[in-house]
């Protein structure tokens, strides 16, 4: 193999991006979320086509038409969700491609089972190749379906975010794994979040921003701080708070020691106080939307309070309301909006009564209307389906709905994603007010633009740990950045 | 794209509209073909025919709305009315009636309820495994056997006689259905059934006690179901173990035919008695015409294929037009 070369220039998601990977060598992309590292990784493995931009393997330019073109020229992803069918054996999920050994009649099994124990051999996993997939850790069925692409004859081996979920000893276990198929002269790009893994496995480093490439290093050149200068755009910080008022906060909501039962966060400890906004910030995978889930009574947890106003809140979704404390979830199409309903309906869902009562049209009207002044919700009429209406005012029934329970703590987990520009301002601006008349506020967001510009305070979350409780006056994204990376410790 | 003239678009029509213009066809094209057709006694035969599946499919309404489904309904029928012959004898009409439709209510809604609603579990495995158990205690208690009843003068008038000039069991069938009618369009409860079958998430972190809203409505399919099976038993003067096999493909049909959504979250109860209306009628029709009662099932099955098949149509027809409006807005 003489080496790999890739180019492209796709619009949109990724500009003119380019990234060159030679044999054995591990090729780390670094950047923020929605930097367009995933959809770099998506158009090497063929999975999605670019609009511009060409890529070369081994010199000659390649057009990949789908996955399988793509391993056919050795090239294969392993993505953050793995791809194993769980009900079959180890062994037939390693030759899930088709390349069984065959005989006369079907499949030659026990040829199968013999090399799919190579493979193993050559990742260093223990395991029966006959077991059910299902049974395996995480990390195990990760070296099974990299075991799967090196019976394919991968010699690019695309890895997305592949210890998003491993534990520290799994992580090292895997980059031995990666180190050995270096030197057996396997290429590897890889996506991670964490800044020291990065430096521990890369080899070559690009970072990407904002969909657009910024640079490329080689080992030598790079540290930390490297890779931060260029993750981050250090604007300069505009201060929009005005003088904050200097009484003493009132502690509204207290969070103990909160784990969860599948370790997506644990001992997660903060306060809330009356008339704050605060800003969860973390990349994707930290468990921010598990931890607001489990505060609102809808993700299982393991241990942990939520103490309100000096109370103990059960572990409901319908009791957390009662006491004040609401959720406008992540993606408004899964998880807030019901698309076959009115806005009326949609906007009224938290008003509950007893369940025989009839509903009392007129109070409804005048709740509404009161809502559609407040926030200039844009639609036709009440009735109309809320399917109708555009992300940003979609968003702002939904946290209308939240409103009229009267909470005391509004959490918003990625409130303004797929929102335009114009309707994110509102959002800030309703925020803003809804903050100095009391209500205690946590933004969960990825974008650090928007941590910045609302919040007073910024809790920032690493593998599922609170990793870092900012004063925002003191701060900057690199900050941020180091301690959502894992940089800081 | 500029709307030169307006037309009345698909997706503004409740779904049910189709099926009335079909049912209305079906009438005026049979009126000419058969005269004895539009016959004041036929008439009143179809209306009689139709309660007690209208009554279940309201009940139906209900289940399919929140995402589940009752399959149990006909078997819980003749349970109904086997319960009945036997309390019948040893006490008065009007205790017993009351005890059957509290012990059923209580009984099989509460097994599907807490199964399902409670503990989550799959209501189509459910409710198919509660249909063999109630099929085969009715077996077992009369031995095969169908038991004649005498009813009195009001079951017989809620399953089969006039009071006045009006047919018993359309006083039923409207009294019910008004009722669903008011309890989905205007309360809390209506509310929630729907918001569970649309988006459960939503409903649950909008503070909907999601389990409690699924637990009800099989305590309604099940109180419906009894009353329908009270209803046979006044029809036919009689219980038998048989009674109500395989009715629920026919009140499945009629519901997703009257455009409740199988997965939940969309329909109402007009549409799903003009659905089931509509069944009732061509299975009339076939009979008129001398067709053999086992093509009716047949034909019965094709229309429930059909039904699925045309929600799915409209479903992709206004997310089509969906889009298209969306990419006119950006456009202007």
């Amino acid at each position: 193999m003489v080496g790999i070369t890739k180019h492209f220039d796709a619009v949109r998601a990724l500009q003119d991006v380019h990234l060159e990977l030679y044999p054995g060598e591990v090729h780390t992309v670094a950047g923020e979320n929605g930097s367009g590292k995933s959809t770099l990784l998506k158009i090497l493995a063929g999975v999605i086509k670019p609009d511009n931009g060409q890529v070369f393997a081994d010199g000659a330019p390649v057009n990949f038409q789908g996955v399988r073109e793509a391993m056919s020229h050795g090239v294969t992803m392993v993505s953050q969700e793995l791809s194993l069918v769980p009900y079959l054996s180890v062994a037939e999920n390693i030759f899930l491609g088709g390349n069984q050994t065959r005989k006369t009649f079907g499949i030659d099994w026990r040829d199968t089972e013999r090399r799919s124990v190579e493979y193993l051999k050559r990742l260093n996993l223990k395991v029966d190749p006959n077991q059910e997939v299902s049974n395996l850790a995480q990390h195990e069925q990760q070296l099974v379906e990299i075991a799967r692409a090196l019976a394919s004859q991968t010699n690019v081996l695309l890895l997305d975010e592949p210890t998003s979920s491993l534990a520290p000893n799994e992580v090292a276990s895997l980059f031995k794994v990666i180190r050995q198929l270096k030197d057996e002269g396997v290429s590897i790009v890889m996506i991670s979040h964490r800044m020291s893994e990065m430096l521990e496995i890369g080899d070559r480093f690009t970072v990407l921003r904002d969909s657009k490439f910024i640079d490329t290093g080689v080992r030598a050149e790079v540290d930390e701080g490297w890779l931060i200068d260029r993750m981050v755009l250090n604007k300069p910080k505009k201060s929009i708070k005005t003088a904050q008022t200097t009484t003493a906060p009132e502690l509204v909501m207290e969070i103990k020691a909160m784990s969860d039962r599948s370790g997506a966060f644990e001992n997660i400890s903060f306060n809330l106080f009356k008339g704050e906004i605060v800003g969860l910030a973390g990349l994707a995978g930290a468990g921010r939307t598990e931890l607001v889930e489990a505060i609102v009574g809808l993700h299982p947890r393991k241990s942990g309070d939520v103490i309100v106003n000096g109370k103990v809140i059960n572990h409901s979704t319908r009791a957390t309301m009662n006491a004040g404390v609401v959720l406008v979830p992540d993606d408004r199409r899964l998880k807030s909006t019901i698309h076959d309903m009115s806005i009326r309906d949609n906007l009224l869902l938290s008003v509950h009564g007893r369940p025989q009562m009839p509903r009392s049209k007129r109070k409804e009207e005048k709740i509404i209307s009161s809502w559609v002044s407040k926030f200039k919700i844009k639609m036709s009429s009440p009735s109309a389906p809320i399917s109708s209406l555009s992300g940003g005012n979609q968003q702002k029934v939904v946290i209308a709905r939240c409103l009229e329970t009267k909470p005391q703590v509004l959490i918003l987990d990625e409130a303004t994603r797929g929102i335009d520009l114009g309707a994110k301002s509102e959002i800030y601006q309703i925020l803003r007010e809804l903050a100095s008349e009391g209500l205690a506020i946590l933004v969960v967001s990825s974008e650090l633009s928007e941590i910045f510009e609302i919040s007073d305070r910024v809790l920032v979350m690493h593998a599922g740990l609170l990793a870092a409780d900012l004063d925002r006056s003191s701060i900057t994204e690199s900050d941020v950045i180091a301690a959502a990376t894992g940089a800081m410790n | 794209m500029s709307q030169i003239f307006k037309r009345p678009s698909l997706s503004t029509l409740p779904a049910w509209f189709g099926v009335l213009v079909l049912e209305i066809l079906l009438i005026i094209v049979m009126g000419i073909m058969e005269p004895a057709f539009l016959s004041g006694s036929n008439l009143s035969n179809i209306i009689r025919s139709s309660a007690i599946p209208i009554i279940l499919g309201i009940g139906m309404t209900f289940t399919i709305l929140t995402g589940g489904i009752d399959l149990s309904v006909g078997s819980v029928l003749a349970f109904t009315g086997i319960l009945l012959s036997g309390f019948i004898t040893h006490m008065p009409r009007t205790t017993a009636v009351f005890l059957t439709v509290v012990i059923v209510m209580v009984v099989v809604g509460g097994i599907n309820g807490v199964l399902i609603g409670k503990l989550g579990l799959n209501s189509f495995v459910i409710t198919l495994g509660t249909l063999g158990i109630f099929r085969g205690i009715s077996y077992l208690v009369t031995n095969g056997t169908t038991r004649t009843i005498d009813t009195g003068e009001f079951i017989y008038v809620l399953g089969d006689g006039n009071l006045g000039p009006v047919p018993g069991p359309l006083i039923v069938v409207l009294v019910v259905a008004i009722i669903a009618i008011w309890a989905l369009r205007s309360t809390y409860f209506g509310r929630d059934v729907y918001a569970v079958g649309g988006n459960e998430f939503a409903a649950k972190l909008a503070g909907i006690f999601t389990s409690r809203i699924k637990l009800l409505v099989y305590f309604i399919s099940a109180l419906l179901a009894a009353l329908a099976g009270i209803m046979q038993v006044g029809r036919l003067q009689s219980a038998a173990p048989t009674a109500g096999a395989g009715i629920e493909l026919v009140v499945v049909a009629g519901v997703l035919l009257g455009g409740t959504r199988l997965s939940g979250g969309v329909g109402s109860i007009t549409g799903t008695v003009i659905g089931l209306l509509f069944l009732q009628t061509v299975s009339n029709s076939l009979t008129i015409q001398g067709v053999s009662s086992y093509w009716q099932q047949v034909v019965t099955g094709v229309l429930l294929g059909a039904a699925v098949l045309f929600d799915r149509i409209r479903v992709q027809y206004s997310g089509r037009r969906k889009s298209r409006e969306e990419s006119n807005v950006t456009k202007e």
